[in-house]
């Protein structure tokens, strides 16, 4: 049973992992852990995902039909779940990035009014 | 089926990721045990993380539902003995509710076969006089020339006639109307053709429509029955058609003809400005007018029709209702009042059961409160419980829509086939519907406080300090005991509203009905055919009907008349007292006539307060006699003798020699229009000086009088293989059938106060033993520091009592305000009427206490020594 705040919280990390997710992918198929591992080493560890939130977000995004899952054998020769941005998954990376940009950019504006009326 | 593919590809993905973290901590150089432990703590609540995923793939809300469902179900099997109580407490109020309202929806709701029927208005004539009145043709015929704001207008004529030649010879019923009636009410012939609009003038040749059941009964469906012939009072009519099967109309209509078929067999009447028979007329409102315009034109309409023909039309208006309130009648107030009754028993069920969840919370109120503090929200544990709740009200419509249509069985059997007015009461998709509601409804009443209440943080924080004490239950208990007064207070006003219903149907029924309604029958009789055409013949009938009647076993007294008490045919007509002052054309008095052999008023058992009665005598060749109503008798002569006084009917003319009466007999008032209406102005006439060809035979028996039915057919039939005889009841059920919707408030009032009373002492019971056992360790205290017996029982009795009398005070409050609403079903007694109110109340009062006698007792047998250390 889930308390109220841990539910409030996967839904404000939702849309941003998500797109880590795609983005992490883009460079090719990998397992679960790898995912996770490859967050945290991007974002130079700042970003400290609770592991175990990388899988509703991946089944998530398998449900959209933005990435897909396949069997495979790992690096030492074990089987496992590998998933892969689809076609889809590939537009709506690009979109979504898009997305982020200017989001981040108003938001950093809002932020930092002065600093930006000092600039011009 | 993808979902669960998914789900166990997860636990494998989980399982690896664990592993795999686990495998990078300890090459970094941690213990297993370490690494395993920070790879868990890593990863996060893997529950949680698979109730997530699995939410990604169905909606999260519809597996706690059912997890809830089943929940419900299992915690309602382990309490069997409460789960059986809630579910008969809710099935009673549930299903009193669906029956009730499938009367209300058959009689109010149930939209009419008609096209937009919220157009069709039904318009009638009045007069101060009498009030609604039938149309006279030819007012009808200015009405809808002069007319505007109706689209259409119709005539509709009542019609009997009789069948003879097919199967026992019997009367049917039917309407003559306007040819455009059926394009206008939106009803199509379910066989044939409509009429046509040339069928509206005299010299139309006679055609006619069957119902539906008249076409199965006499023909078997017969699907060439188009262009065939029916013989009705020995004429030939060529059936053009077939009326549907849902076809519903205020009166049984057995065939339908077109106006015109009237018009060339009743010359006369339909010439006639001022003879209003049995004719009525309906109009279709033109688009976008309203009622209220309508009425303005049609009350115009009428003052100049009333200025221009004052000697039939002066002082005669017009009444417009929608054709909805024409179908409703009497029984409206009834089943508004009984809908009222049953919303009430359902609220003191719900009551009672939310208590019943209350005693059952509070021995969980610690697992509520162990599963708080596992970190189940409130809000999920409250629409656990709901669900619960649901779980309990669903089980209970389950079982009360059974009771339902037992009850719609028993209802439609009590309520007077006329209230109904062609409506069928029964289990309906509305009535399914409605009943879902109600569920839905009681869920909430009876969940929602123990629900709320039982997961209050006061009352969980207080448990979790251990307590058992007395403030644990003090909230509760208020709650509780809340319940049982309003309980009380809703029993007291169903209690009052039969005991007022009751009081008024012993008045009504101890109403002398101005006759002896005791082992008489009617039976009535229409002379139609050909050889009937003459009076000689006529009278020559009735006057064998009643030598061979009179002598049949049996047979104490016989004699025809018309116009029989407390049934639906009445005649009326102006009359003249000799030497009055001559009023206006509307204002003369206007009694019922009867047209009686001799020894009606000896059958019927009215009294003879004056004079003498008809005999065999007075006929044509003597003078002509009548006797007045001891009410005529006090209107005009209140100081005189009246016998020997002269009345004419009609008003004096200079043209024909006035037709004087003398009056040799005054009889006492009968009630004509019901047992509640006043008496009215009537007059008697002897039959041999004013024959009549429809006429009702009554027959005193010495016994049960339905038994000589058939002696007494046979008997009529010897005379005239072919006449039927038909309405065919004895006096004693017109009496009853008069008060038949009040029997019917009556009886279903008591049935509903009855069960509110049970329920009402089940949960002051419940309240008071639930605090007795609460209270056995401070009643051990008070008994072994010397409280006697009697004192103990005293503080329990008082504790009940004194919620009883909050509870009969709120009632009686409510009572006075709510019995006002069914004064039109009393009569003789007003709604505040005391001995009712002082009567339910001490009868409450004494349920209360016995309802508190047996935990009372109980509380005296405590053992001081067993309650003490049982803490």
């Amino acid at each position: 049973m889930s308390t109220k705040e841990q539910r409030e919280r996967i839904e404000l990390l939702q849309g941003t992992l998500d797109l880590l997710i795609l983005r992490t992918l883009r460079l090719g198929h990998a397992h679960g852990h790898a995912i996770a591992k490859a967050i945290e080493f991007n974002s130079d560890e700042v970003l400290q995902v609770e592991q175990g939130s990388l899988y509703p977000a991946l089944h998530r995004l398998i449900k959209r039909g933005w990435i897909s899952v396949e069997e495979g054998t790992s690096e030492n020769n074990r089987r496992a779940k590998f998933y892969r941005l689809t076609a889809k998954g590939k537009r709506q990376l690009t979109l979504e990035t898009r997305k982020w940009d200017k989001l981040a950019g108003a938001i950093a504006r809002i932020l930092r009014p002065a600093k930006q009326e000092g600039e011009s | 089926m993808k979902r669960k593919r998914m789900m166990e590809a997860l636990d494998q993905d989980i399982r690896d990721h664990i592993e795999r973290e686990m495998q990078d901590n300890v090459e970094r150089g941690m213990s297993p045990d370490d690494a395993r432990y920070a790879a868990m703590r890593k990863f996060g609540n893997v529950t949680h993380v698979k109730e997530e995923t699995r939410a990604v793939w169905s909606a999260v809300w519809f597996d706690q539902l059912l997890a809830d469902i089943r929940f419900g179900l299992r915690t309602l099997r382990k309490n069997p003995g409460f789960t059986a109580v809630a579910v008969l407490t809710l099935a009673l109020g549930i299903g009193a509710n669906a029956a009730v309202f499938s009367v209300v929806y058959a009689v109010l709701l149930r939209p009419l076969p008609y096209k937009d029927p919220s157009n069709l208005v039904v318009l009638n004539e009045t007069t101060p006089m009498v009030g609604t009145v039938s149309v006279s043709y030819p007012n009808f015929l200015d009405w809808r020339n002069q007319s505007h704001t109706f689209s259409e207008m119709c005539a509709i004529r009542g019609v009997g006639f009789n069948l003879a030649g097919v199967t026992q010879p019997e009367n049917i019923t039917g309407d003559a109307v306007s040819p455009n009636f059926l394009s206008m009410m939106g009803v199509r012939p379910f066989l044939g053709r409509d009429f046509d609009a040339s069928e509206e003038k005299a010299g139309t040749s006679p055609v006619i429509l069957l119902s539906y059941l008249l076409w199965q009964s006499h023909f078997g469906g017969d699907p060439n029955i188009v262009g065939r012939t029916i013989k009705l009072d020995d004429r030939s009519f060529t059936i053009v058609g077939v009326l549907p099967p849902n076809y519903r109309s205020l009166d049984k209509t057995d065939v339908m003809l077109p106006i015109g078929v009237w018009i060339t067999d009743n010359s006369e009447d339909a010439k006639e400005r001022g003879s209003r028979g049995d004719l009525g007329v309906i109009g279709r409102l033109a688009t976008g007018v309203s009622l209220t315009k309508a009425r303005a034109e049609m009350e115009g309409i009428a003052a100049r029709l009333a200025t221009e023909y004052p000697a039939s039309n002066d002082q005669f208006g017009v009444a417009l209702q929608p054709v909805r309130d024409a179908f409703v009648t009497d029984i409206r107030p009834a089943i508004l009042v009984l809908f009222g009754a049953v919303m009430f028993v359902l609220l003191i069920a719900c009551a009672n059961v939310a208590n019943l969840f209350l005693v059952r919370g509070a021995s969980r109120t610690k697992e509520v409160a162990l599963r708080i503090a596992l970190g189940a929200s409130r809000g999920r544990i409250i629409s656990q419980m709901m669900t619960e709740s649901f779980v309990l009200a669903v089980l209970g419509g389950v079982l009360g829509l059974a009771l339902a249509v037992a009850g719609i069985g028993g209802m439609s059997r009590l309520i007077p086939a006329d209230m109904l007015s062609g409506a069928t009461v029964d289990l309906n998709s509305a009535v399914l519907l409605f009943a879902a509601g109600v569920v839905m409804l009681a869920a909430f009443i009876f969940g929602l406080a123990p629900a709320l209440h039982l997961t209050k943080p006061d009352v969980q924080s207080e448990l979790k300090e251990g307590g058992r004490g007395a403030s644990v239950g003090a909230g509760q208990n208020r709650l509780r005991a809340a319940l049982a007064t309003a309980e009380i207070s809703l029993a007291l006003i169903l209690l009052v509203g039969a005991g007022l219903m009751m009081k008024s149907l012993y008045r009504l029924l101890a109403v002398d009905p101005g006759f002896r309604p005791d082992r008489v029958l009617k039976l009535e009789m229409d002379l139609r055919t050909q050889q009937y055409s003459k009076d000689p013949a006529v009278l020559n009938f009735w006057q064998q009907v009643l030598d061979k009647v009179r002598v049949l076993p049996g047979v104490e007294a016989a004699a025809v008349g018309t116009v029989v008490p407390l049934t639906d045919s009445h005649s009326r007509t102006d009359m003249t007292m000799e030497g009055m002052a001559v009023p206006a054309p509307g204002n003369y008095p206007h009694p019922d006539v009867h047209i009686i052999s001799p020894g009606f008023v000896e059958t019927l058992g009215v009294s003879l307060l004056r004079g003498r009665t008809f005999t065999d005598t007075d006929d044509e060749k003597v003078p002509l006699v009548g006797m007045i109503n001891a009410m005529t008798a006090k209107r005009f002569f209140p100081n005189q003798d009246p016998i020997g006084k002269r009345f004419l009917f009609g008003h004096p003319s200079a043209k024909n020699a006035p037709k004087w009466r003398t009056i040799v007999g005054v009889v006492s008032d009968t009630k004509l229009y019901g047992l509640a209406n006043p008496a009215r102005l009537e007059v008697y006439v002897p039959l041999r000086q004013n024959a009549a060809s429809e006429m009702t035979l009554l027959v005193k028996s010495g016994a049960e009088p339905a038994a000589l039915t058939s002696t007494i057919r046979d008997a009529v039939q010897s005379i005239d293989k072919d006449q039927p005889l038909f309405a065919i009841s004895t006096m004693k059920e017109l009496v009853n059938n008069s008060v038949a919707t009040r029997r019917m408030t009556l009886i279903l009032l008591g049935l509903f106060s009855g069960l509110a009373l049970v329920l009402g002492a089940i949960g002051i019971y419940g309240v008071i033993s639930y605090s007795v056992a609460q209270r056995t360790h401070e009643i051990g205290i008070r008994m072994a520091l010397g409280a006697p017996r009697r004192d103990v029982f005293r503080l329990v009795v008082g504790q009940g009592l004194k919620l009883a009398a909050i509870g009969i005070a709120i009632g009686v409050a409510g009572a006075l305000g709510l019995a006002r609403l069914m004064s039109s079903l009393l009569f003789g007694i007003s709604a505040t009427d005391f001995e009712t109110f002082a009567g339910v109340s001490i009868l409450l009062a004494l349920v209360a206490l016995l309802a508190c006698y047996i935990p009372a007792r109980r509380a005296m047998s405590v053992d001081p020594t067993v309650a003490l250390r049982y803490e």
